[in-house]
């Protein structure tokens, strides 16, 4: 059995190589008692160290190794942790979702507000009366439309004239 | 701060504690976790003193970095990760204060074990636990640091071929011509461990 081959039964144990080697592996396993062989040793140190590490454990008390780490840190850093530079995208996003998501509910929320209840319109509805010439003004602007209705001098223009008998 | 009771919350309540500031929270994390990390530290360094610093490091820079830990993984496997890391550094720099001996280049090439007949029988079979804990103890210490390392992230930390291969700073056929190399000298002293009894 060449390197390449042993490699290659490591990965198959290991769960590395893809489908279709895995399978040529196999066949050839079925086949090669000293590749079988191999494969049940890697195998058996796989599991016999499969339980071995939580067994560790750490030698000195919990004060004691505590002390250790709380001295340092007090020395190195006395305050609290030191705040990282955050990134500008972080901030980017943090943000502007939230306030994206936002402006766009205030917009939907008028909009409807507006469809369902025209009357409302601050817009829709505008008269200026100039206290001089009377004129009134109309403006819709859900038509895009302003009306200037002006009364006076025609009214009095008219009053004159129809006091004259004649009409304009 | 005092009245908390933090041997019942859980890591993640404790990690947004300490982010704040709040030692206590972070005290607690760490008599949870010690054990693993320190375990971590002495697999790889073989060496109880040095584990023991290496481990107290990682919580110290652990701290220093609580603000970057945002929750991708566990808070043991990000603290395991930092420990890792401290120990390749040390062994690093071990290695550059000591001359390659010739029994090292031999086991990166593979060594007389690569060609050795597998061993049939399972040596670690119908041994008591803390029998089997001591010969796997004594074998991995015979490992050279380079395949031990392979073996502690691949056996222990269950990283793949190719995250074993980013950490370590080496390609994936040298990660698995290490990691068969480990397994199979492993195997052999296992065996002479048990001819020995």
């Amino acid at each position: 059995m060449n390197t390449e081959q042993q490699l290659k039964l490591q990965a198959f144990l290991d769960g590395e190589l893809p489908e279709r080697e895995a399978r040529d592996v196999a066949a050839w396993l079925a086949q090669d008692k000293d590749a079988t062989a191999l494969l049940m040793e890697l195998r058996n140190t796989r599991q016999a160290l499969g339980g071995f590490e939580p067994e560790i454990r750490l030698p000195e008390t919990r004060e004691f190794y505590w002390s250790k780490i709380q001295r340092e840190i007090q020395r190195l850093e006395p305050a609290t942790p030191k705040k990282e530079a955050v990134p500008f995208s972080f901030w980017f996003w943090r943000l502007l979702i939230p306030a994206g998501a936002a402006a766009l509910l205030a917009i939907a929320g008028l909009f409807a507000f507006l469809k369902l209840n025209p009357s409302s319109n601050p817009g829709a509805e505008m008269a200026t009366m100039l206290a001089d010439a009377n004129p009134v003004t109309y403006r819709d602007q859900a038509e895009g439309m302003t009306v200037v209705w002006l009364s006076y001098p025609a009214e009095k223009e008219f009053t004159a004239n129809s006091s004259g008998g004649r009409l304009p | 701060m005092a009245d908390k009771n933090y041997s019942s919350a859980d890591d993640a309540a404790l990690v947004r504690d300490a982010q704040k500031g709040d030692m206590a929270a972070f005290e607690e994390l760490v008599v949870r976790h010690r054990d693993k990390l320190y375990a971590r530290a002495f697999s790889m360094m073989r060496n109880e003193q040095e584990a023991i610093d290496l481990s107290q490091e990682a919580w110290v820079k652990g701290w220093q970095r609580l603000n970057q830990f945002h929750g991708d993984s566990s808070f043991a496997t990000w603290m395991t990760r930092i420990v890792i890391n401290l120990c390749l550094d040390q062994l690093r720099k071990n290695k550059r204060h000591r001359a390659e001996s010739i029994e090292e280049m031999d086991e990166e090439s593979g060594g007389v074990e690569r060609q050795m007949p597998a061993v049939v029988v399972n040596p670690t079979e119908r041994l008591e636990r803390g029998e089997l804990r001591q010969r796997i103890d004594k074998a991995l210490g015979q490992l050279s640091e380079e395949h031990r390392t392979v073996l502690v992230l691949h056996e222990f930390e269950e990283l793949e071929y190719k995250e074993i291969a980013k950490t370590v700073g080496c390609s994936i056929g040298t990660v698995m011509s290490r990691l068969f190399y480990a397994r199979r000298k492993l195997a052999a002293l296992l065996a002479d461990l048990k001819k020995e009894n």
